[in-house]
């Protein structure tokens, strides 16, 4: 450093006199072996790994377009929500007895919390001049077993989480135009619009009907004797009803 | 000696391969991006569909004020536009609808109502005047005659479409 | 050309010592993934910070197109992900990027944990990478709303209750973060520019620390 010796004052700005010689940064003599400049040597590996990273990451990013659900519906009741995955463990956490209800700040704020702070403080509570992991085995243990405790949480929480179900809830719905003064929406709305949503969109209960394509006859069938989760004896009304309403539906679903 | 002065040397190489590693890695990154980016220069432009606007019995000599909606979609954005167009009859019996949209700075021309000036269209901002048939009068601000609607007749009604500048000096 | 650009630069602000500092410092052997394989363990803060580049690029491009408006912000994310020319690539470079940072994040902290890189004397750097851990979890968690879809707004709403277990102060905490009493438009806002102004500025600023640091200290030495 100059620490203003050698300067020449150049109205109010400081200018070296003299083109001082670049003396390089030590080198690593207290790591004797082959160590080897950051530009270009070791830069190039690294940009090496870099690229061959970015390829997979590029690839990664054609292949699976990121998803987007229905637009947010404050509404909507029944929606079974679920964080990203690194937040799973937590997720799951919370649907322990011990970690809900009244004892629900132990899951929500001590356990993180404590686990947060332990991980800041690790230079303190692992004091030791030793570095190799078999030679500290508390603070590796304890390490490990967050791990794998977090491991396991994630995996519990997708094992019992309902997939089908989760994609069915959030899909986009194509919306149609139809005629709402049509005789058979309104035994539509009597009697199927409660899961069937009051567009044929579907909800959480019941898929849509529209982009199906049905048939009339499927129609009434499906209305009266049910099939798949759908109960039996649904549709409540005349035959003539039943007409009305199968030709309403089977025209919609192929909108 | 001199030979191995022209040689690359193994940091000239290392350098090298940084670049194009570093090159490669720089446009992979960026160019989704940047096409991302240009995508409104890249798109095509879609032609304005044709509105139906006015009976072409009800078409005379004299230009008349008819307005119409059309639907615009600006990215995510749909809305309707309410566009003027002045409808009349040409000598010849050519239908020609003409945008009131100043060519000047884009005020809205009126039709006929300058005393001074009659069977002109006139431009309450600056005072630009132009025919009839909307060609700009020499010496008023304007410097180019009104644009037209692309017209067409279909079922005797008459659908105007985009609107085609007719240059300018 | 470039030449004499450059020493006139240098010539009234000295700038060669500082990237010379940088380019020809020497890097040990023992996180040479060229000469010991294991060594790769060491690329994982370097592809971190390799994928914060990629967020915070393919984040300025998104907002081209996004407004943070619950009217809107459905419909533009839909249209630059549908209608936009490579709006899935530059919309998935953003939404895998940021798993692919936490898992990157993950493993670096494991390996800085695992190798004991965090003792003495380079404490003060741990808690840095802590802070940035956490600064990076934050952004995961307020990006997760930005597309108003319903996993969105109902995985928020579970967030912010967590927050509102919080004792004493966990109900002006969510209603700080919420910014209303429900989750909604001013929410959204809020999300929008914590997510896009507060936590990357706290991130670049812990980025420069950590960095700084790691130039003063160099890297630790092998086991």
């Amino acid at each position: 450093m100059h620490r203003g010796k050698g300067m020449k004052f150049v109205g109010d700005s400081r200018v070296p006199a003299k083109q001082a010689k670049f003396i390089p940064p030590k080198d690593y003599s207290e790591y004797p072996g082959k160590t080897e400049a950051f530009l270009p040597n070791f830069l190039l590996k690294e940009w090496m790994v870099g690229a061959v990273f970015l390829v997979g990451f590029l690839i990664l990013t054609i292949s699976d377009p990121s998803p987007l659900e229905k637009e947010a519906d404050p509404t909507s009741s029944g929606y079974i929500p679920l964080p990203d995955w690194y937040f799973l463990f937590l997720y799951q956490l919370l649907k322990y007895p011990y970690a809900s209800g009244e004892y629900k700040v132990i899951g929500t704020v001590l356990i993180p919390a404590i686990a947060a702070l332990a991980l800041l403080l690790a230079p303190w509570l692992d004091r030791g001049f030793e570095r190799r992991p078999i030679k500290r085995p508390i603070a590796t243990l304890i390490m490990l077993l967050t791990f794998v405790a977090m491991v396991y949480l994630t995996w519990e929480s997708t094992v019992s989480h309902n997939w089908e179900q989760a994609e069915q809830q959030g899909k986009i719905v194509q919306t149609v135009d139809f005629d709402k003064s049509d005789p058979g929406y309104k035994i539509f709305s009597q009697n199927c619009a409660k899961c069937h949503g009051d567009n044929l969109e579907g909800s959480s209960l019941a898929p849509a009907l529209v982009g199906k394509g049905l048939d009339p006859a499927t129609v009434k069938t499906m209305a009266t004797k049910g099939g798949g989760q759908m109960p039996s004896g649904i549709f409540k009304g005349s035959d003539k009803d039943l007409d009305a309403l199968a030709k309403f539906v089977s025209d919609v679903s192929k909108k | 000696m001199s030979k191995k002065e022209h040689d690359v040397s193994r940091r000239q190489f290392l350098n090298y391969t940084l670049m194009g590693v570093g090159g490669f890695m720089a446009a992979g990154i960026m160019s989704p991006l940047v096409r991302f980016a240009v995508d409104p220069l890249l798109k095509g432009k879609e032609g304005a569909k044709m509105v139906p606007v006015m009976d072409v019995k009800d078409i005379t000599n004299e230009p008349q004020n008819k307005k119409f909606t059309v639907k615009k979609v600006d990215g995510w954005h749909k809305f309707d536009e309410q566009q003027i167009a002045y409808i009349f009859k040409k000598k010849n019996g050519d239908i020609l609808a003409l945008s009131p949209i100043c060519t000047h700075l884009g005020c809205t021309v009126a039709w006929n109502d300058d005393p001074s000036h009659p069977n002109q269209f006139h431009c309450p901002c600056h005072g630009g005047r132009y025919t009839k048939t909307g060609i700009n009068i020499p010496g008023t601000p304007p410097p180019a005659p009104l644009g037209v609607y692309k017209t067409q007749v279909k079922d005797g009604k008459l659908y105007l479409g985009e609107v085609i500048s007719r240059g300018g000096s | 050309m470039l030449q004499r650009i450059y020493d006139w630069v240098d010539e009234r602000l000295d700038i060669t010592p500082l990237w010379r500092d940088v380019a020809d410092h020497e890097v040990p052997e023992h996180v040479n993934p060229a000469y010991h394989f294991s060594a790769f363990v060491y690329c994982f803060g370097g592809l971190t910070f390799f994928t914060i580049v990629i967020q915070i690029l393919s984040g300025m491009f998104l907002t081209m197109y996004y407004v943070p408006d619950i009217n809107n912000a459905w419909d533009s994310v839909y249209y630059l992900q549908n209608q936009v020319a490579y709006g899935v690539i530059v919309r998935g470079m953003h939404h895998w990027g940021a798993s692919v940072t936490i898992v990157m994040v993950f493993l670096h902290t494991l390996r800085v944990f695992f190798t004991g890189a965090y003792k003495k004397p380079r404490e003060l750097n741990w808690i840095v990478g802590v802070l940035l851990f956490f600064v990076i979890l934050g952004l995961g968690f307020t990006g997760y709303l930005l597309p108003w879809d319903m996993k969105a707004l109902f995985a928020t709403k579970v967030g912010l209750q967590i927050a509102a277990s919080f004792p004493f102060i966990g109900d002006w905490i969510k209603l700080l973060l919420q910014g209303s009493d429900i989750v909604g438009a001013q929410t959204l806002a809020r999300f929008f520019a914590i997510h896009v102004f507060f936590l990357p500025a706290a991130l670049m600023g812990l980025l420069a620390a950590h960095f700084l640091m790691i130039r003063r200290q160099g890297i630790s030495g092998p086991l």
